[in-house]
């Protein structure tokens, strides 16, 4: 019970506060964090030999193990990579009383071999960025919908690219500040460079060597463009979050969420639109009635996608202007082309390969359940893992990695029905098995499925549509996935996903009173299902018919 | 007798041993719970005839209309008049993220209006054909009960009906009430101000409770100057008290003019509008006084004293768990037993009912952590229970966990307006008694929250699930420090 306790203090609420209560960013001073009741954490040499050697004398205690052999290190752990689970696990470590660097590459909103950023992808070059680009793109979808209310424009609302790309890297900015202030906090000492693994106990940052007991590779990932002629020509998701001026008309390459997700961006901040696809569909991966569903939609927003047709070469032409060649012909005059082909971990130039920390083929580390690596005193954690690349992921394998090592309280992070959302127009929440994963896993399955307009789709007069769907077993009633896509849908998973983890039934989302009138009560009056899938072939399809039969009702 | 010869060919499936009722069940009142309640009796194989007063958005003693309160004076229409509302907020939201329009928006309010109505006469229209596809036999007129087994309907042209059932179930909803102060005529209920033929310039509202802070966001929303005036020092009795105030900021930094603690005492017509005098002699002038202090159950004029069927002190009916009266052969659901007057509680009641007479399974409703919503701009939804309600029920202590934060987009449009959130959970079982949320898609977030309140989830639970980034939902689940204990045996302490 001891961690329910401590952890609440490390966490995120100071975080939370800091990074989203202030409007306007206000520097901590210096002064006060040393009055604070973490230790104070200049660089000075001889503080930090002071603290070091108390510090190594607590975790020798508490560690009780003899058989390692005594030694100094300059810290307990040593992050390479300060982004979402290099913060998470050495600001943890830092409160469970490790001493703690950090090292980063400096800031840029564009990332590279020598630039980066303390907050990483998903607050620079992600999550973030990217959210704020949707908000701002959804208000033309919003302009649309309230005509149907009874405003009215009397010019047609037009986009200034520059403020939203000013506003948005204040933002940012003020961001990565705040990382950096909840690092000091905690007391890790940050170093701005770039980490080499020189040993298993040592880092080299720019030509200084730091040891440590624990090493942790949290470097994540960064946009992966095939070699293509031309595709020197192409941009990346972190050049599109950042791009000068309005892309007049963008080909995006992709099928994938990041591919969506800047379709729906540019769309909505009236680029012309082309998707991509090497496939018949979109979101490999996803659940085939939710990829149906938000293709349909895109393209209804008028979003043109070119089903598989694969990118074979860009060509520039005098005027400046990109034409892109693939497997069906040449399409021409594009401003922009942009690549949302995959991401690759970050592990070149590391000293990986010297210190012997073994990699799969696509230069992701191989990790444990712990997140140990194949040298038992370097660990990895986040997209360079390539486990599931999703922040909260890389936050939850953070904090257990220093319940691991600093807590003696061995974590593994769970990876079961991790919710996730795609932040496309309209947007997708799922969480759980998709269909085809269920039949698999579980072999007999019902299926609930609602298509609907929504109420605010009626008055807009806009061909706007919600789809929902739950899977469930057949034997046991477990809902074993929940899918959505529409309006909301990354806010309206997340409650669900609570219920999904805690293992409840289909009887247990009936007894549930809906809130009246959303979107989201769908999910908890669903009465017949639409199809039931059984092993037994006889009875599949006679049961599917009775199923549609009853649901007219 | 042509017309029971019809319901009968429509019927195959009646029970011809059972004695000579006309119908199963005869429901008086074409809401939400009794279109529920007829529409799953008639599943379940019943012969059923329901009635209705003539459709009008309006309603009074004689008008009303099939769908009842929810579709045409209550949540759908409501919710219309917030979504035009909403956009107000958020359009100006818009220039901070790069666009360009003009400094006064222009809205037509007339338009709006029209398209509401469309909306509802087309929802009327889809519940006929939802009774009349489950075989339920539709009369209009004014329903009257006139024995243990009979009902009278009294039809448009003035000709009267009866009918005998074996069951009756009332589900007469209830009607919006106005306070007895002078002047009162002038003002108006929700009814009116949801078909406003005029958008208000200057609006008083009066009342407490979530229909009146809705209308203060509607009108508010949409360019009017609007005073709430309500009795207590905050707005929505009942709800947790964290969040009261925290609405009560939200509407006030939104720009209506709260007057706690005050009541309307007089209303006078004048030249250029309504004069609202209040009790601390405030007087002020408006286009639009709404009433929006309580409704009352519609149980006048169903001639209930006759057969002997109970009401309490309010007029509601009084119902055992199974939503039966004190006469056997007749039941009631809905707002008109005053229990918890949502739609979806009578959608409840009404299954209940449906499942326990005609579907040979006893159903008790279960009123247990339903979840409901505020539709004030920014919204505010709740399950369970309050922090107030948790303490006072408490065995062990109690702990809250709050998150108060700038939305996203709050962070680029400059709008200073913070998302709070709230888990009340139980110390010694690691329960989450009780769940809430007032901002921007609170009703959405907390409908998959309900449902693991509903089955016991703790926070545990909570704390293991992983966070959908970024979204404000995800502090529900990454709430780690408790921001208050409460002990049992000590004082409540508020660290606010």
């Amino acid at each position: 019970m001891a961690t329910t306790f401590t952890a609440p203090k490390l966490s995120s609420p100071t975080f939370q506060t800091l990074c989203r209560n202030l409007p306007v960013f206000v520097p901590i001073p210096n002064t006060l964090s040393s009055f604070s009741r973490h230790r104070h954490r200049h660089h000075h040499r001889l503080q930090l030999q002071q603290r070091q050697r108390r510090r190594l004398f607590v975790v020798r205690a508490e560690s009780g193990n003899g058989s390692e052999p005594l030694r100094h290190y300059d810290f307990d752990l040593f992050t390479i990579g300060a982004g979402s689970g290099g913060v998470r696990a050495s600001r943890f470590a830092a409160n469970f009383g490790a001493s703690v660097a950090v090292c980063e590459l400096p800031f840029s909103t564009i990332s590279s071999e020598t630039t980066g950023g303390v907050g990483g992808t998903c607050v620079l070059r992600g999550c973030v960025p990217k959210k704020l680009m949707v908000y701002a793109s959804k208000y033309s979808h919003e302009f649309d919908e309230s005509n149907g209310f009874g405003w009215k424009y009397d010019t047609e609302p037009k986009h200034d690219w520059s403020t939203l790309m000013a506003n948005k890297n204040a933002e940012l900015h003020r961001l990565t500040g705040i990382y950096k202030n909840i690092l000091g906090n905690a007391g890790v000492t940050l170093i701005e460079g770039r980490g080499k693994i020189v040993d298993p106990h040592t880092v080299d940052v720019d030509g200084k060597l730091y040891t440590a007991r624990h090493i942790l590779i949290s470097v994540g990932g960064r946009p992966f463009i095939p070699d293509i002629p031309g595709s020197e020509y192409a941009i990346d998701s972190d050049a599109a979050l950042d791009l000068p001026s309005k892309p007049e008309k963008v080909a995006i390459v992709g099928g994938g969420y990041i591919a969506l997700e800047f379709a729906g961006i540019f769309k909505g901040l009236q680029s012309e639109v082309h998707v991509f696809i090497r496939q018949k569909k979109v979101l490999r991966g996803f659940d085939e009635e939710i990829r149906d569903f938000v293709g349909e939609q895109m393209s209804l927003r008028g979003i043109k996608f070119h089903i598989e047709e694969s990118p074979q070469a860009i060509v520039k032409s005098a005027d400046g202007s990109l034409s892109l060649k693939t497997n069906k012909g040449t399409i021409e005059g594009f401003s922009h082309i942009m690549f949302a082909t995959g991401r690759r971990p970050n592990t070149k130039n590391l000293g990986l390969e010297s210190v012997g920390v073994k990699m799969n083929k696509n230069g992701a580390i191989e990790v444990d359940e712990y997140s140990r690596t194949s040298v038992p005193s370097i660990w990895a954690v986040g997209d360079v893992t390539d486990r599931i690349n999703l922040t909260p992921v890389a936050l939850m394998e953070g904090g257990a990695l220093a319940k691991t090592l600093f807590q003696n309280e061995p974590t593994k992070p769970d990876y079961g029905a991790v919710p996730s959302a795609v932040f496309s127009q309209p947007p997708i929440g799922q969480v759980g098995l998709t269909e085809e994963q269920a039949v698999k896993e579980y072999g007999d399955i019902d299926v609930y499925t609602a298509n609907f307009r929504p109420l605010k789709a009626t008055l807009s007069g806009l061909p706007d549509r919600v789809f929902m769907k739950l899977i469930v077993c057949a034997k046991t009633s477990k809902v074993l996935g929940l899918h959505m896509c529409g309006d909301d849908s990354a806010e309206i998973t997340q409650g669900f996903a609570v219920a999904i983890k805690a293992g409840l039934t289909k009887a247990d989302f009936d007894a549930t009173v809906g809130i009246h009138p959303t979107s989201a009560e769908e999910f908890v009056t669903m009465r017949t299902p639409t199809r039931k899938i059984r092993q037994s072939p006889e009875s599949e399809g006679k049961m599917g018919h009775e199923a549609k039969a009853a649901a007219g009702v | 007798m042509a017309r029971k010869m019809l319901v009968d060919e429509e019927m195959t499936q009646t029970n011809q041993e059972e004695a000579h009722y006309d119908f199963d069940l005869f429901v008086i009142g074409a809401g939400s719970g009794g279109v529920r309640a007829a529409r799953f009796s008639a599943n379940f194989g019943a012969k059923v005839g329901i009635c209705e007063l003539p459709f009008h958005p309006i309603s009074s003693e004689v008008i009303g209309g099939v769908g009842g309160t929810c579709v045409i004076r209550g949540c759908v229409p409501k919710k219309i008049l917030v979504y035009g509302a909403a956009f107000g907020g958020e359009l100006e939201d818009a220039r901070n993220y790069g666009w360009e329009l003009n400094e006064k928006l222009d809205f037509n309010w007339k338009k709006l209006l029209h398209k509401k109505t469309d909306e509802i006469i087309r929802l009327n229209g889809i519940y006929k054909r939802l009774l009349s596809n489950a075989g339920v036999k539709l009369f209009e007129g004014e329903g009257k009960i006139v024995g243990p087994n009979e009902v009278e309907v009294t039809q448009l042209d003035g000709t009267k009906l009866s009918y005998s059932a074996k069951h009756i179930l009332i589900a007469t909803g209830s009607r919006a009430h106005r306070p007895a102060i002078p002047g009162q005529e002038l003002g108006i209920t929700s009814d009116e101000a949801l078909s406003l033929e005029d958008l208000p310039k200057r609006a008083v509202i009066f009342g407490g409770g979530y229909i009146a802070v809705e209308f203060a966001s509607i009108w508010r929303g949409l360019g009017a100057e609007v005073d709430l005036f309500f009795r207590r020092e905050l707005p929505l009795r009942g709800f947790d008290d964290e969040m009261r105030a925290v609405v009560a900021r939200n509407l006030e930094a939104r720009g209506i003019n709260l007057h706690p603690q005050t009541n309307l005492t007089e209303l006078i017509k004048t030249d250029n509008g309504i004069k609202v005098i209040t009790d601390h002699g405030e007087e002020l002038i408006a286009d639009i006084v709404l009433f929006a202090t309580g409704r009352l159950p519609n149980s006048k004029r169903l001639n209930l004293e006759a057969v002997g069927v109970e009401l309490d002190n309010t007029g509601a009916v009084k119902v055992d768990e199974y939503s039966r009266t004190n006469v056997p052969s007749i039941w009631a659901v809905g707002d008109v037993t005053n229990r918890m007057n949502l739609t979806p509680v009578a959608l409840m009641e009404g299954t209940c009912f449906a499942k326990t007479v005609f579907g040979g399974e006893s159903c008790k409703p279960d009123y247990s952590n339903i979840p409901c919503a505020v539709f004030s701009i920014p919204p505010l939804s709740l399950v369970g229970l309050s922090e107030e309600q948790a303490i006072e029920q408490a065995n062990s202590d109690v702990l809250v966990f709050t998150s108060t934060f700038n939305p996203m987009r709050n962070t680029i449009s400059g709008r200073q307006e913070k998302t709070v959130m709230k888990l009340v959970v139980d110390a010694g079982t690691d329960k989450v008694l009780g769940a809430s949320m007032c901002g921007p898609d609170a009703p959405e977030i907390m409908q998959g929250i309900a449902v693991a309140l509903k089955c016991g989830a703790t926070k545990a639970q909570f704390d293991s699930t992983i966070g959908i980034h970024p979204s404000a939902a995800e502090e529900f689940v990454t709430m780690r420090s408790v921001s208050r204990r409460i002990t049992v045996s000590g004082k409540p302490k508020q660290n606010l």
